[in-house]
């Protein structure tokens, strides 16, 4: 059973103020648009990145060394109309991505779907451990 | 108290999180029209519900098969989407029209024919 504390509320004030300065600032600081994820299994890396309302022609992925290089542009969707609320944001993007190791660059795929382009790459070949025999 | 404080974490923390989709809403003399942003949404987990004066949006994430690869890092979360808008009398209720397209739900509401602009005829004797 719960009773009516006045000083409940003022707690409740408190956490929501906590956690706005705490995990904003921790999970949050200095990203760079678009937003990804981070995926790793073996031996494979899988990026999940958000990018609503930007259409497969106006990406460009590209691997440059060890870093995978995602541009492109989220072209406006209605530019002439008077609007009453306007929150999204529109422009050209670019972002690199420092890779753990290096990729295969002939095995690498990626998948556009609901707004999250998905990229798959596979460990090459020579980044892979070796071990070596003693003759 | 404490078991109050526990429930709000759990609830903050939990699945009964929701993320508030950025809007853009637009207005042209026949139609409004809704831009929300909803990355990862399916159709079929669309849910767009016109209640009075209320108009919710629901989407919720998921449907497709879990991740086995471990996540390492993140710059996001997802959780199910929500929004409400409070709609006026000025829309034809029957005729909303919904399209989703790259994780962007557009919303078109039709103003009704009595409130759309007319051009007044002037006659001379």
């Amino acid at each position: 059973m719960l009773t009516y504390d006045i000083f409940d509320n003022v707690f409740q004030l408190r956490n929501v103020l906590d956690s706005f300065f705490d995990e904003t600032a921790r999970n949050y600081r200095g990203r760079e648009y678009p937003f990804v994820q981070r995926f790793e299994g073996e031996d494979e890396i899988l990026f999940r990145v958000l990018v609503p309302g930007v259409t497969r022609e106006n990406i460009n992925i590209e691997l440059v060394d060890t870093s995978l290089v995602i541009e492109g542009e989220k072209k406006e969707d209605h530019s002439d109309n008077p609007y009453l609320r306007r929150e999204r944001m529109f422009g050209k993007f670019r972002k690199s991505i420092k890779l753990p190791y290096r990729v295969d660059p002939e095995k690498i795929t990626a998948d556009m779907k609901h707004g999250i382009l998905e990229i798959h790459l596979v460990k090459s070949e020579d980044a892979k451990p070796k071990k070596i025999e003693i003759r | 108290m404490a078991t109050r404080e526990y429930a709000e974490k759990e609830k903050y923390n939990g699945e009964e999180c929701r993320l508030v989709p950025p809007s853009d809403i637009f207005e042209t003399p026949d139609e409004y029209s809704l831009k929300l942003e909803m990355p990862g949404v399916m159709r079929e987990n669309l849910d767009i519900t016109l209640d009075n004066d209320e108009l919710m949006i629901r989407g919720r994430i998921g449907g497709e098969k879990e991740e086995t690869m471990e996540l390492k890092y993140s710059e996001y979360t997802l959780h199910d989407y929500e929004r409400k808008f409070m709609v006026g009398n000025d829309i034809d209720r029957d005729s909303i029209h919904a399209n989703l397209e790259n994780g962007v739900l557009t919303l078109t509401l039709r103003k009704r024919e009595s409130v759309k602009p007319k051009k007044i005829e002037i006659s001379t004797h």
